[in-house]
């Protein structure tokens, strides 16, 4: 029987990430995948829908660019173009991956993966016979897929994410049933191709979460400037569908469109796992329990990423996770894995967010102090002709310091690091604002909001007082 | 008019009490009855009540504050009324026939006998206990702030994160200079500390002194968790509660010459009379009947019912019995006054009452003075054995233990029964070891006998 020091189950970004530190770290690694190497987020998730965003952004431009002087006539797109270059740079990144893998001597098997006892793993290959391996330490990361309610009916016109990327062309019409992060993407890059979208949401309002000064930008820009149609705070029932498309009732109104895309929330992929046999146990959700470390309650038994409860579902976070327990797992250690978790949502306008939003400092009980600087007062802004949105520090009122930060409008998922630097290393408000930013930039914004906390911003009216 | 709250009088020998907390804010609605505040006296957190509707106007007495009985602490009235100019200090004694502003009207089953017994001793006068009043308002944990330092050091110092207490200066007369800092900062190997700048703000507003502080970011980089920990580690001033039990039991144990004396006592037989009286509708619990075996047992032996300062002994003419209660946060001991008059029935009641007092903290101090004996019982928290310290102003306590079924030695087979065991505390500066023998036996006995409970019940 082939024995490896540490055993990854799904090569998704909490796994692969997982396996090529392990490998890093000396350890005979062996990773295992029953579909294609990068999981959701290479293949049906964060660099698809990327690909696609980039395309749309550049017609949404060409075709918008008037008051910047160009003229371009017959702006159009073909979206069978767009989503081969899709499907190109998504086999590109797989075969980086591929490549990597085997540059540091991991072992990849491809098959669906079982336990047999706590440290054997059993591999199951889509043909020839199953083999069992020996792993002194396991890490489960095998992510989670969309959840597709049952009132649904089972239809081509009915999609979740990943069917929605795998289909050649676009609706004419969208329901997007849920507000999430994944469904307002889906709702701005259809609506940039001319898709006539509406969002569904149960819930008061879309991506409740986040900061609501930056939901009120997005959300007014997605129906002002996309004009799709957001519908929250009650169900969308009787869902049937056609032979044209689907129909479904929001309150009284009957919605129907070309297809419907299903996108509320994801569930985490423990069956088929026969977790009992290193004697742990999914919670009711399915969600396997990890500790601060990333460690089961089974010795030597590790999970990251989606699969965990209490995952923000974010690749970025699977991948810190899945660093973190290769590490402890081939030093032995229990270090605690990161757990501020910037999340970056690719709508239109972005947002990015990092650490505390202001209602969820208050209700911890602390004071805040808040300093908002509106692109609109930018000078890189306005030249580049983006000024919606803006950038928002949340400060501890007492000692200054940086609990969180939110932007949205151009760029903000990219400005969002910076900010994400500053709140780990608990930079003040101060810090910051004494930290010399380029002009002009964007990321100028950070600056003059830090100051604008103190009421000392120079580009901004002082407060009445 | 509107009307002044008074801190309530609280017995007869409370004379001050702090107010912990202010149920109402200064310009709410409150109702006669309804809770204003909450004092914490030597022994016991009591809610008061307000004795008028209206609006609270004015609070003269913040949270924390200590201020002595029948003081002005607030005042109620209608909005807008004008509070009186010139605040009293204290008000007048009250007429004898106001009503007593006692912060929780009585309830009904008072434990004390309708009338004093006519073996009743005068009350004792209370044991020579350290005066409250004696004590620093606030135990300051802080070193002393008359520091010979020069402005600018302090301001490095604080600057710095640093305490200049740990300073030494090399000024005229040992005055810290900004150069005794700097050397200080030097010797520390300051230059190398990383801190986060979060956490050396919250250090220079807590006064943490940032050198004691362990960081455990990356490479030891001190981040606000830790200086987070640093102040949660800080030493804080015991409740008053604990101050006091701190400075009686340890008077006790460092004065008292301790000795134990323990028995194994088989509770099978009477656990099952238990059972039967329970059937028939009598519900006892095991504390009464141990109860009840100390009260007559006490009074076969007067001497572990008597007090000595060392020098003489006093026999007390009636067993008040105190019972051991545990709190949250503390530990009191209401008294069962004259014990020996009260039936197992009443015992029963009067333990009942006084324990709910004691853990809803609505025990008044008089309810807590005078014991003359002691029963601590753990029986509920599954130990073997305890030893317990005498309260101070009594000879003796008795720990009682867990019941658990014991493998014993019945006409010399082994049998399995309900064992509990007892273990006696006694003074032994005027009880001996053939005294707290007898005494324990006594109580164990009674306990073992069937016979004489069917006649108590």
């Amino acid at each position: 029987m082939e024995k490896f020091d540490v055993t990854v189950i799904g090569a998704g970004p909490g796994g692969y990430p997982a396996a090529l530190r392990a490998a890093q770290l000396g350890a005979r690694t062996a990773l295992i995948e029953k579909e294609v190497l990068g999981g959701t987020c290479l293949n049906w998730g964060c660099i698809p829908t990327k690909s696609l965003i980039a395309s749309a952004e550049r017609f949404h431009q060409a075709a918008h660019g008037d008051a910047l002087g160009l003229r371009a006539a017959d702006v159009g797109f073909d979206y069978g173009v767009m989503w081969k270059r899709k499907n190109d740079v998504v086999a590109k990144l797989r075969g980086g991956v591929g490549q990597l893998l085997k540059a540091h001597g991991v072992t990849v098997f491809n098959g669906a993966a079982s336990f047999a006892a706590r440290n054997r793993i059993a591999v199951a290959p889509a043909s020839g016979a199953p083999h069992e391996i020996d792993s002194g330490a396991v890490i489960i990361a095998t992510g989670s897929v969309s959840a597709v309610p049952g009132f649904l009916p089972e239809s081509e016109h009915v999609v979740e994410s990943r069917a929605f990327l795998d289909q050649p062309d676009l609706p004419q019409s969208l329901i997007v049933l849920g507000g999430g992060v994944i469904g307002c993407e889906f709702a701005c890059l259809a609506a940039r191709l001319g898709v006539r979208v509406t969002v569904v949401e149960l819930l008061e309002d879309i991506l409740t979460g986040l900061d609501r000064d930056a939901v009120r930008v997005l959300r007014k820009s997605m129906e002002k400037t996309l004009h799709i149609r957001i519908l929250t705070g009650s169900p969308l029932e009787q869902v049937a569908v056609s032979k044209h498309g689907v129909q479904g009732r929001f309150g009284r109104e009957t919605l129907s469109a070309e297809r419907l895309l299903v996108s509320v929330g994801r569930r985490p992929v423990t069956a088929g796992l026969a977790l009992e046999n290193a004697g742990l146990r999914a919670d009711e959700h399915g969600f396997i329990e990890i500790d601060a470390a990333c460690a089961t309650a089974a010795a030597g038994v590790y999970a990251v990423g989606d699969v965990t409860a209490g995952s923000t579902q974010l690749a970025h976070a699977a991948t810190s996770q899945g660093v973190t327990a290769a590490e402890n797992a081939v030093r032995g250690a229990r270090a605690a894995a990161e757990t501020l978790v910037p999340a970056c949502v690719f709508t239109a306008p972005e947002i990015g967010s990092v650490g505390l939003t202001e209602a969820a400092v208050r209700q911890a009980g602390r004071s805040v102090r808040t300093g908002l600087f509106a692109f609109a007062g930018l000078g890189k802004a306005l030249a580049a002709d983006e000024t919606e949105g803006f950038v928002k520090w949340i400060a501890d009122a007492e000692t200054d310091q940086l609990l969180g930060a939110h932007a949205v409008g151009a760029h903000a998922t990219e400005l969002i690091a910076e900010a994400a630097l500053a709140v780990r290393q608990e930079l003040t408000a101060e810090e910051v604002g004494r930290t010399i930013h380029c002009h002009p930039t964007f990321a100028e914004a950070w600056m003059e909001a830090a100051h604008a906390a103190h009421g000392t911003c120079l580009h901004q009216p002082p407060k009445r007082r | 008019m509107p009307q002044a709250v008074l801190l309530p009088k609280l017995g007869q020998t409370v004379e001050e009490a702090a107010i912990v907390k202010w149920h109402k804010q200064e310009g709410d609605t409150v109702r006669k009855g309804e809770v204003l505040f909450e004092i914490e006296t030597d022994k016991a957190v009591l809610e008061a009540e307000s004795f008028h509707d209206g609006t609270l106007l004015k609070v003269l007495v913040g949270e924390g504050r200590t201020v002595p009985v029948s003081s002005v602490v607030a005042y109620v009235g209608k909005p807008g009324e004008k509070i009186p100019e010139t605040l009293p200090a204290a008000a007048p004694e009250p007429a004898p026939a106001a009503p007593e502003p006692a912060p929780e009207p009585a309830p009904a089953p008072r434990p004390e006998p309708p009338a004093a017994p006519p073996a009743a001793a005068p009350e004792p006068p209370e044991p020579p206990a350290p005066t409250p009043a004696a004590r620093p308002e606030t135990p300051a944990p802080r070193p002393p702030s008359r520091l010979f330092i020069s402005p600018r050091a302090r301001a490095l110092a604080r600057d710095r994160a640093v305490d200049p207490a740990r300073i030494t200066g090399s000024g005229p007369n040992g005055r810290i200079t900004v150069r005794d800092v700097k050397a200080y900062l030097e010797a520390h190997h300051y230059a190398a500390l990383r801190i986060s700048p979060a956490a050396k703000r919250l250090a220079v507003m807590e006064g943490i002194d940032i050198l004691t502080v362990r960081g455990t970011g990356l490479s030891g980089r001190i981040m606000t968790a830790d200086v987070r920990r640093a102040i949660a580690e800080r030493p804080r001033p015991l409740s008053k509660m604990r101050t006091i039990i701190a400075q009686r039991l340890t008077e006790s144990f460092r004065d008292t010459p301790h000795f134990y004396v323990s028995v194994s006592v088989d509770m099978t037989d009477l656990l099952r009379y238990r059972a039967e009286l329970k059937e028939q509708g009598a519900a006892y619990k095991v504390t009464d009947f141990i109860l009840e075996a100390v009260v007559l047992t006490l009074t076969e032996f007067p001497v572990v019912n008597s007090v000595t300062d060392g020098r003489t002994i006093r026999w007390r003419g009636s067993v008040d019995l105190g019972l051991a209660v545990g709190l949250e946060d503390g530990l009191v001991v209401p008294v069962i006054r004259s014990a020996e008059t009260l039936s197992l029935g009443e015992l029963h009641e009067a333990a009942q009452i006084l324990a709910g007092k004691a853990r809803e903290g609505k025990l008044l101090p008089d309810e807590m003075k005078g014991g003359s004996f002691t029963v601590s019982n753990m029986g509920m928290f599954d130990v073997d054995n305890f030893n317990a310290i005498i309260n101070p102003g009594e000879a003796a306590i008795l720990a009682v233990a867990s019941t658990r079924p014991a493998p014993v030695v019945r006409d010399g087979a082994v049998v399995v029964r309900q064992i509990m065991k007892l273990t006696l505390s006694v003074d032994h500066r005027i009880v001996d070891g053939t005294t707290g023998a007898q005494f324990v036996n006594a109580v164990k006995a009674k306990l073992e006998d069937v016979e004489l409970w069917k006649s108590l019940t």
